[in-house]
């Protein structure tokens, strides 16, 4: 409450919050109304050479502008000067006008007319150049030199070309050839007595425009003299079509009607399911942004935050009522700017009339529907916007080291919400479940059809627990971030590399630190983003035949070079332990025997898992099936499948991600804390989600035995003998079949060997079994493994579960 | 009513690697008594009173503040202090009243008896004029009024006093002194931080001398006095200091 009350009396806060909102559409409203008055396109010029040539009937051009009924827009005429040398040919008989702006005026014209033959002499010159090229035929050398030298000076007569159209001022330069009246009057002749017409391809007389596409006037006056032209065109053929007594659809023998059953609201929803998630997400997000900043560092600089803390209130409560507040302002920021542009809207719609705003569509607002699910999903929206900014308000010593971090956010935000705007993306269930895209999409997909929206609200429910899920998850960090002494009381510290890295060294400790590990795991990432474009290059450039070998070579050396190398690389310099970091000591036998029976129980189950998740994930690019097809290619010798697929990745990985990461993360004891966190960046390596979400999984059953064994070595047996497996599983041949009781257990799917239900349950149990029986054993003996072994309860469970 | 032992802080730092801000501290508080942490700036002194205060946590040693444990029951620890420093502002945006009656609410006083205290502290203090002022328009003294209001609201039996004259003019810390010898009057315990050795020769029934994150000496001061054959004050603490790092350097070779 008293942050609530404390922020209404911030004067700043409360202006970019409500008033800012309330004034600031219809300001732009009313900007907007000036400008479509004041607006008036300058006309651009089109050149006309060779105008005497043109037929005189049907009329192109009226006096200095095309005939505006060849416009779709008749007014449109104005916007095009149309200057001929027809025209100027009569101005020059008669007597100069007295008018002093009128001899401007010539002046411009000739001026451009002369422009434009200087154009037409140099495109004659190319055209000739082009004739001599195409008349060099042979192949001997002095044909070759000459053909060299005619290119070389075609290029140069091109870029003169170029270089003098952009030079003049002209946009479109139309050059009419000699006797086009007369070509066409004979062929539309011809056509009406029916008399077969030869028309030498050469020698056709066509017009030709000349135009820069790059340049945006030219565009725009183009595609208005293409839509004259195109109109001209079409009357032509149909006055010929008429004296030839031929039906006028004969150009066109299939018609089709277009009906447009859009409504007036669908119109509106079109509109409104375009801008408002967009700008509900950005509101929300800057919404939060200041009272955070104000709450977090601004408290900071004041002091006030060390009197807030000596008051008997609880960290978590201190945060509830920063976060709550943030939240109250997001949530009205958001509705605010939503509501006075709503009506903003509406009213110069009212305001305009026909006018040139009805072309942004109707402003009605959406359905009430449609508006409550807005508010439904803006508070989890908010929450997480509010617990973010709040995290990173209070890791920032200052307002303005605030700014600075929350830029990032928005700029982030932002990218989401512009990706959710293009009209191909839609929901699905794995976009659901994405932060901030699931709610945009939802959004989008609820305003835009108000009729059928019933398979909208099934995806409701995902989008609406993960967003709050995400949004806890930011609180539950923000309330850490309040935790921790550090960061609350933190002084003007000097950063220097040198010095950080001096000092990275000096305190070395037997384990990396969480930060370590963090950025070993960056680092890997940076890596591998890095080298997928060479990779992928190399790949292509090899030969269909040594294709999977050299996949797998690369393969290999990207295990070894981009996962392996810097994990070592940071185990030997930052820490004193390199054994303890890595884990290299000798298991227990019993460890090494669950790393060998463990796969062979986990790989039906996941095998399962996947394909009833099949429809969850997005289909596979085309180059990752490539590779997936390579690891079942049967020329392929198995041992090389085996060391590229299974070998590498089985030292390599668990090298850095059970060794390097989970030590670094393991290091503050909290195990499981340091199990799921390892997992994770064990599945986000794996990039594709169907991958990622396995990795994740088998990543807590490879930590568990991994802190629990204290060793690495049944981890590599895992990972080694999971991936054969899964190798393997590709290879079986499709004509295999099941017998001898086995029929019970497996059978052959066109896409597969497939488990049932008795293997799949006998696994699962064994699994449990098995990985109780490994945090019983535990060799660790720290206190928190109690809470590592709950976890693998409800990892236990959660398998189970899901079958 | 504060009983310190061993108490240790130890952080961090980019440059100096594992830093010892407070090494090792143990002593006692009664009530009615004023305590002084005698030092120099970055001597562990506010270290040491924001551990009492259970805003830091210790690294190592145990103390107990009213009878409660600083690790295990930092909730009670903070219910039974009033913690005063010249870090603790008062916001800008709310009026002298608001912000200690809001104060008061976070302690859980009941509310006509927060009324009651509230008009009682404000007379005392002199602050009834300013009641309605916004904490930007406040001078430092009115401030700092403002903070020992807050500090005393809730009746708290420790009192901890982090130099709370920085910065303040001749009269405002005069002022400030006065309402805390008037504080041990009614029988509170407090313990008192400071760099000026005036404040402690007329406040402090008793003193410790704290540099480098150690206590270097403790006693009242008549006791101290003749325990180093000085009766300076100041010349008493630069000696201390003086010998303090002869040790050390000592040491070093």
């Amino acid at each position: 409450m008293r942050e609530l009350r404390d922020q209404m009396r911030d004067r700043r806060t409360l202006f970019m919050v409500a008033i800012l909102p309330l004034l600031l559409y219809p300001a732009m409203g009313i900007g907007m109304v000036q400008m479509t008055v004041l607006f008036s396109e300058q006309p651009r010029d089109v050149v006309i050479l060779g105008a005497n040539d043109l037929p005189d009937y049907p009329q192109l051009l009226d006096g200095d502008r095309f005939v505006s009924s060849w416009f779709l827009i008749p007014s449109d005429a104005n916007k095009l000067r149309v200057i001929t040398d027809k025209t100027t040919d009569k101005k020059s008989d008669e007597p100069v006008d007295d008018d002093q702006a009128d001899v401007v005026e010539n002046k411009k014209r000739q001026e451009l007319l002369e422009q434009a033959r200087e154009l037409e002499t140099v495109f004659g010159k190319q055209k000739e150049l082009l004739n001599q090229l195409r008349q060099i035929k042979g192949e001997s050398k002095k044909e070759q030199a000459a053909r060299q030298r005619l290119k070389q000076e075609l290029k140069e007569a091109n870029s003169e070309f170029s270089g003098l159209f952009a030079e003049s001022q002209i946009q479109v330069l139309i050059l009419v050839p000699k006797g086009l009246s007369k070509e066409i009057a004979r062929v539309s002749e011809k056509l009406a007595q029916h008399e077969p017409i030869t028309i030498d391809r050469a020698e056709s007389l066509r017009p030709i425009y000349l135009r820069n596409s790059a340049d945006e006037k030219t565009r725009i006056a183009f595609s208005q003299v293409q839509e004259v032209l195109g109109a001209y065109n079409k009357d032509i053929l149909r006055d010929r079509l008429n004296r030839a007594n031929l039906p006028e659809s004969l150009p066109n023998p299939i018609n089709p009607i277009v009906i447009d059953l859009a409504q007036d609201e669908q119109h509106a929803a079109n509109l409104w399911s375009k801008l408002f998630p967009a700008l509900l997400i950005i509101m929300a997000a800057t919404g939060a942004f200041y009272p955070a900043i104000d709450l977090g560092a601004g408290e900071k600089e004041r002091g006030t935050m060390e009197t807030l803390l000596i008051s008997p209130a609880k960290r978590t409560e201190i945060v509830l009522g920063k976060f709550l507040t943030v939240m109250v302002f997001s949530v009205s920021t958001a509705l605010l700017n939503l509501a006075s542009m709503g009506f903003t809207g509406r009213h110069m719609v009212n305001l305009a009339g026909s006018g040139a705003l009805s072309r942004f569509g109707d402003m009605s607002f959406p359905s009430f529907t449609a508006l409550f699910w807005i508010v439904v999903l803006l508070i989890p929206l908010s929450a997480l916007f509010s617990a973010l900014c709040l995290a990173f308000a209070t890791f920032a010593r200052s307002s303005k080291e605030g700014q600075y971090y929350l830029t990032p956010l928005l700029m982030v935000t932002l990218g989401l919400t512009v990706f959710c705007l293009s009209p191909a993306v839609e929901i699905n269930p794995f976009y659901s479940l994405m932060p901030i895209v699931g709610v945009a999409l939802l959004l989008k997909g609820m305003l835009l059809s108000s009729v059928n929206a019933g398979i909208l609200y099934v995806y409701a429910i995902p989008v609406l627990v993960t967003s709050i899920g995400y949004s806890l998850l930011a609180l539950w960090w923000a309330i850490e971030q309040f935790q921790r002494e550090d960061v609350l009381f933190r002084e003007a510290e000097r950063f220097e590399v040198g010095l950080w890295l001096r000092h990275m060294i000096r305190t070395k400790d037997s384990l990396p630190t969480f930060a370590e590990a963090g950025f070993c795991f960056v680092i890997i990432m940076l890596l591998q983003f890095a080298v997928m474009n060479s990779m992928s290059a190399a790949i292509q450039a090899a030969t269909d035949a040594e294709r999977p070998t050299r996949m797998m070579q690369l393969l290999m050396i990207q295990q070894l070079a981009i996962i392996a190398t810097p994990a070592l690389i940071m185990g030997i310099m930052l820490t004193t332990s390199v054994r303890k970091t890595f884990r290299l000591y000798l298991p227990s036998i019993g460890f090494l025997i669950v790393g060998i029976v463990l796969p062979f129980l986990l790989h039906p189950l996941s095998i399962e898992l996947a394909q009833s998740l099949s429809w969850f994930f997005p289909k596979l690019p085309e180059g990752t099936a490539a590779v997936m097809q390579s690891m079942s290619d049967p020329t392929q010798p198995i041992w090389l499948i085996l060391t590229a697929f299974a070998l590498a990745p089985a030292v390599c990985e668990e090298l850095a991600f059970r060794g390097f990461i989970l030590s670094g993360f393991g290091r503050r004891g909290r195990a499981w804390l340091a199990i799921i966190l390892s997992s994770i960046t064990f599945g986000a390596m794996h990039m594709i989600p169907q991958q990622v979400f396995n990795a994740t999984l088998l990543g807590l059953v490879i930590g568990l035995i991994a802190v629990h064994s204290r060793s690495l070595l049944p981890c590599v047996v895992f990972h080694f003998i999971y991936n054969s497996l899964a190798i393997l599983h590709g290879r079986i041949p499709k004509t295999w079949l099941p017998e001898n009781g086995l029929e019970h257990f497996v059978s052959m799917q066109p896409e597969g060997l497939r488990y049932s239900w008795p293997l799949l349950l006998i696994c699962g149990a064994i699994t449990i079994v098995l990985l109780l029986w490994v945090q019983s054993q535990s060799q660790s003996k720290n206190a928190l493994d109690a809470a590592g072994s709950s976890n693998s309860d409800s990892f236990g469970r959660r398998l189970t579960d899901s079958k | 009513m504060i009983h310190v032992e061993q108490l240790s802080k130890s952080f961090d730092d980019l440059r100096r690697g594992s830093i010892v801000a407070l090494d090792s501290v143990s002593f006692d508080v009664k009530a009615g008594e004023i305590f002084g942490l005698l030092g120099p700036n970055g001597a562990g002194k506010t270290t040491c009173l924001r551990m009492l205060s259970t805003v830091l946590q210790p690294t190592g040693g145990t103390a107990t503040v009213a009878g409660f444990d600083v690790i295990k029951q930092p909730q009670d620890v903070r219910t039974h202090i009033g913690f005063m420093s010249c870090n603790t502002g008062i916001y800008d945006r709310m009026t002298a009243w608001e912000m200690v009656e809001y104060f008061g609410r976070l302690y859980d006083i009941e509310e006509h008896e927060l009324q009651e205290r509230l008009d009682r502290i404000f007379t005392t203090l002199q602050m009834q004029d300013i009641k309605d002022l916004l904490g930007s328009k406040m001078s430092t003294g009115m401030k700092q009024k403002v903070s020992i209001a807050r500090t005393i609201v809730h009746d708290p039996p420790v009192l901890i006093f982090d130099e709370p004259t920085t910065g303040l003019d001749v009269l405002v810390a005069r002022a400030v002194l006065k309402t805390i010898e008037a504080l041990r009057e009614e029988g509170k315990c407090i313990i008192f931080s400071t760099h000026i050795m005036r404040e402690v020769e007329k406040l402090c029934d008793r003193v410790a001398v704290i540099y480098k994150g150690k206590i270097l000496a403790m006693g009242s001061i008549p006791e101290l006095e003749e325990e180093y054959h000085e009766s300076d004050m100041e010349e008493l603490f630069f000696k201390l200091i003086q010998e303090h790092e002869d040790q050390l350097a000592m040491k070093a070779q």
